[in-house]
């Protein structure tokens, strides 16, 4: 391997809303992909349609990550606020493409190892092609000459991300790109330029997590969706909008969340799998339906994308604070599931299983996501689709009715779980409600039938603990620290633990799936060790006092936390945990 | 004979005008021979939505102010149901009005009947938005003005718990209209409440019966607009089919372009694999 040769690639390109960041970053990711890099794509916008600084985020890795690195190798900048905005996250010996433009950049905040490379894009795009759009194309061409990438390759890549675009509008583009890289090849030296690795290609799909939720839904026989738009859910709708006419599927915008659940519950109540989607402020208003759900015993899946709270919070940034909402919330005792996939293939396996589970156990099934598992993308195996399998509801039809001399909704059974017979089948006659009611569905408040219900309502969820899928587990199952996180924590943990295993500090890592019910696993694995970090997304440790309320042995607990709106970095949380190990150490000295 | 729930007798006080709904409604469910197990009777919250208890249809008790979601999504879900969304003017023009608006808009095959009785009875007589009383400075909201104001509503009537023939025919007109796929059929009743609002002797006289006025044309929106706020300038109601027009549902453009009912699918993952596997071709790297 040459000395600078690059295993693992952070590259950012930055500027304002419109400049074209992420064109660049589209190139560059198929340019990566076909030299079998793993990619990891991230976004940072502000919550506005057009303008306003935007940052798009890819990292290129010979290992899967699952977050982005600690440093930024490559910086494309459009601006002086770009590189402002990155400077003290720049590597040692990164680079800066700067669109010098409108001047020389002022690098007072940059260390003196930063190598800048500052080419005019902009003036360039217009001088030569009397447009500043093409400023994308330009960089790129830039770019694929510092990477040392042979021309033929770089413009097959360019032409693919255009490939949508008529034929002018691709040529123009490719002149740009070749006008940027003469320019570079004339400014930057030969032997300085960086050579990317080259691995074999595996057959890797990209997708975010909230396309393959909406994914995981359809194939597991989900049909009807209703939703109101919310950052950063909005994808899944969209999504299931534009491909649910293939499935003769209903993907509906209603006038609000109120409507959206209240419509997933209707449809839910014939028998047809339904799903609603929304973030933290949707996932509050929708609180009295998910309890109704959980009460008159309809199977409804509802995901929520946490982003920063409270209230409107910073809707374009992760968290993970909806999770005494999404465990707790609502009034009164219902049983309810909480499923958190931390990457695409987790939202894919978790959203078929919700789906099916929301039928067997006829209750609410929450999705838990979070901002950064919604809408970053990474490159994981293609999904098993032959796979998937339906489990069904104990559905009864007409001709099993025929044979039962009377039929109770809400006929009290060994595991709690009622036979259904759903509306429009004959002899299936019921009353469906949310108040209390005896076994035909009769409003009742007679205090054995209320013990009876609520006792079967929840013995629902206790007879069927088996359904809930387990977590990830990796790392030294030996080891006395665990680590323990859910959604985006999983890819910083993963890198984080492999760090410290290097540096000898062996860790066994757990990342749940099932956050409620509390499933014997994860306090297993808590008790499996002296000490388990629980790291997340919040202010006020919801993920590590939930597990304390479970039975977790608090001298076992310890928390590491963060809520500024950006993502551990694997750098970051090697430091937390080696401060927290050293605090320790230094109490029992 | 599968022996399924009694209905139980209403919990309504002795000459509330909802038993007259009740009656009406099961009145033309004889009459149009829709069986029990056909029909699916969504409730809301109050007095009214405990109507779904006292038939033997299917029955669903909604949240305050949701039945008509939950109604849009049974109608979508499966459109061989005849489904009667039913509640009072608390449910509907409160805390639901957003979500009338949107069924006007939207226009599903839901018959939606409203009973209108000017308070709250169930919490024991608290205002409602079409309280007509000098005590209170807000002006009385006028859901058939409401319905006609917004462009796609397709059938919209009152009726009288007091007029029973009248409602009954109401009834079933608003249960053709689902049932020809045009659309979301109001019905506002007026359905006193003897205990808190004892509308009977105020409404007297001053309801007028447009089916029975000469050169009324129930399919002209703004004829029937100035005839609504005719009436209410001289302080009376317009009652009967106000208004109704051609259109389509949801659920019925669905059935026309081919698709089935969303509760007949074969939603087996097998029955899709080559659809799933185009669109997962399109993440491949």
């Amino acid at each position: 391997m040459a000395a600078n040769e690059l295993t693992d690639l952070n590259v950012m390109v930055a500027g304002q809303g419109g400049d074209g960041s992420l064109t660049v970053i589209s190139a560059l990711t198929e340019l990566l992909a076909r030299r079998g890099y793993h990619l990891y794509m991230s976004r940072n916008v502000a919550s506005r349609i057009k303008g306003g600084h935007a940052a798009a985020m890819m990292r290129g890795s010979l290992l899967q990550r699952g977050c982005m690195g600690d440093h930024i190798d490559l910086l494309v900048a459009f601006d002086q606020e770009a590189v402002d905005m990155a400077a003290t996250r720049m590597a040692a010996e990164s680079i800066i493409i700067f669109d010098s433009s409108d001047g020389a950049l002022g690098r007072d905040a940059l260390a003196k190892t930063v190598r800048v490379v500052e080419v005019p894009f902009g003036r360039f795009a217009v001088r030569d092609l009397r447009r500043d759009l093409f400023k994308n194309s330009l960089s790129f061409g830039v770019l694929s000459h510092i990477l040392s990438i042979d021309e033929a390759e770089a413009i097959n890549c360019l032409h693919h991300t255009f490939r949508r675009l008529p034929k002018d509008a691709v040529a123009a583009n490719t002149r740009a790109f070749n006008s940027g890289r003469q320019y570079a090849s004339e400014l930057y030296p030969r032997q300085d330029r960086w050579i990317l690795a080259e691995a074999e290609r595996s057959e890797q799909l990209l997708i975010n997590g909230n396309d393959a939720v909406a994914v995981g839904f359809m194939l597991a026989g989900g049909r009807f969706f209703a939703g109101y738009p919310i950052t950063p859910a909005t994808e899944i709708l969209e999504w299931l909008q534009k491909h649910s006419s293939r499935f003769e599927a209903v993907a509906m915008q209603a006038e609000g969340e109120l409507a959206a659940i209240d419509m997933a519950l209707g449809a839910a109540m014939t028998g047809v799998r339904s799903m609603t989607a929304t973030s933290g402020p949707g996932f509050a208003l929708m609180q009295e339906t998910i309890s109704h759900a959980g009460s008159a015993e309809i199977p409804l899946v509802v995901v929520n994308c946490q982003r920063a709270g409270p209230s409107t919070g910073m809707p374009t940034k992760p968290e993970q604070s909806d999770i005494d909402m999404m465990v707790f919330g609502a009034n009164g005792d219902f049983p309810r599931v909480v499923l958190a996939p931390g990457e695409p293939r987790d939202c894919f396996e978790l959203s078929v299983l919700a789906t099916n589970l929301a039928q067997q156990l006829q209750c609410p099934v929450i999705l838990a996501l979070d901002q950064a598992v919604s809408q970053n993308a990474s490159t994981i195996e293609p999904f098993d689709l032959d796979a998937v399998q339906l489990q069904h509801a104990k559905q009864l039809d007409a001709s099993e009715l025929r044979q039962m001399s009377e039929y109770r909704r809400y006929q009290v059974t060994a595991d709690g779980v009622s036979p259904w017979a759903v509306p429009g089948t004959p002899g299936g006659e019921s009353l469906v409600t949310g108040n209390e009611r005896n076994e035909w569905g009769q409003v009742s408040s007679d205090p054995e039938n209320r013990r009876t219900m609520v006792d079967k309502r929840q013995r629902k969820l206790d007879s069927n603990l088996q359904l809930l899928p387990r977590g990830n587990s990796w790392g030294d199952a030996d080891a006395s620290i665990g680590l323990l996180g859910i959604g985006m924590q999983k890819g910083v943990i993963e890198e984080a633990q492999q760090r410290l295993a290097a540096a000898g500090l062996g860790i066994k890592c757990l990342q749940p799936r099932t956050i409620w019910p509390v499933i014997d696993e994860t306090l297993d694995f808590i008790h499996s060790c002296e000490r388990v970090y629980v790291i997340e997304h919040n202010q006020g440790g919801q993920l590590a006092r939930l597990l304390l309320a479970a039975g977790a042995s608090e001298a076992c607990i310890g928390s590491i936390r963060k809520y500024d709106g950006e993502p551990f970095s694997p750098g970051d949380l090697c430091s937390e945990i080696r401060q927290a190990e050293a605090d320790r150490l230094g109490e029992t000295a | 004979m599968t022996r399924t729930y009694e209905p139980n007798e209403p919990i309504w006080c002795a000459g509330c005008g909802h038993y007259g709904v009740r009656n009406a409604l099961l009145a033309a469910f004889r009459q149009m021979q829709i069986e029990s197990h056909q029909a699916m009777v969504l409730a809301g919250i109050g007095c009214a939505g405990t109507l779904q208890n006292n038939v033997s249809a299917y029955g669903y008790h909604a949240l305050h102010g949701r039945v008509l979601p939950a109604a849009t999504g049974v109608k979508l879900a499966n459109p061989r149901l005849e489904v009667i969304a039913v509640g009072g003017d608390g449910d509907g023009y409160a805390i639901g009005c957003g979500h009338l608006i949107h069924s006007f808009k939207r226009n599903p095959g839901v018959v939606y009947i409203l009973m209108n009785n000017g308070t709250y009875g169930l919490t024991k007589g608290q205002h409602s938005p079409t309280a007509d009383d000098e005590g209170i400075a807000e002006q009385v909201l006028d859901g058939i003005q409401l319905g006609l104001s917004i462009p796609g509503s397709s059938f919209i009537a009152r009726g009288s718990s007091a007029s029973p023939v009248q409602l009954e025919a109401l009834i079933v007109a608003a249960i053709e209209h689902t049932r020809a796929g045009l659309g979301f059929a109001f019905l506002e009743v007026l359905s006193p409440c003897v205990t808190y609002n004892d509308t009977y002797p105020a409404w007297a006289g001053r309801m007028v019966n447009v089916d029975e006025l000469a050169d009324y044309d129930s399919d002209n929106r703004v004829g029937a607009f100035a005839t609504v706020n005719g009436l209410l300038a001289e302080n009376r109601f317009a009652t009967g089919l106000i208004f109704k027009q051609g259109g389509s549902s949801p659920e019925r453009r669905r059935l026309d372009g081919g698709q089935a009912p969303l509760c007949d699918l074969d939603i087996s993952p097998g029955s899709h694999l080559s659809e799933f596997h185009e669109i997962m071709a399109g993440y491949e790297v």
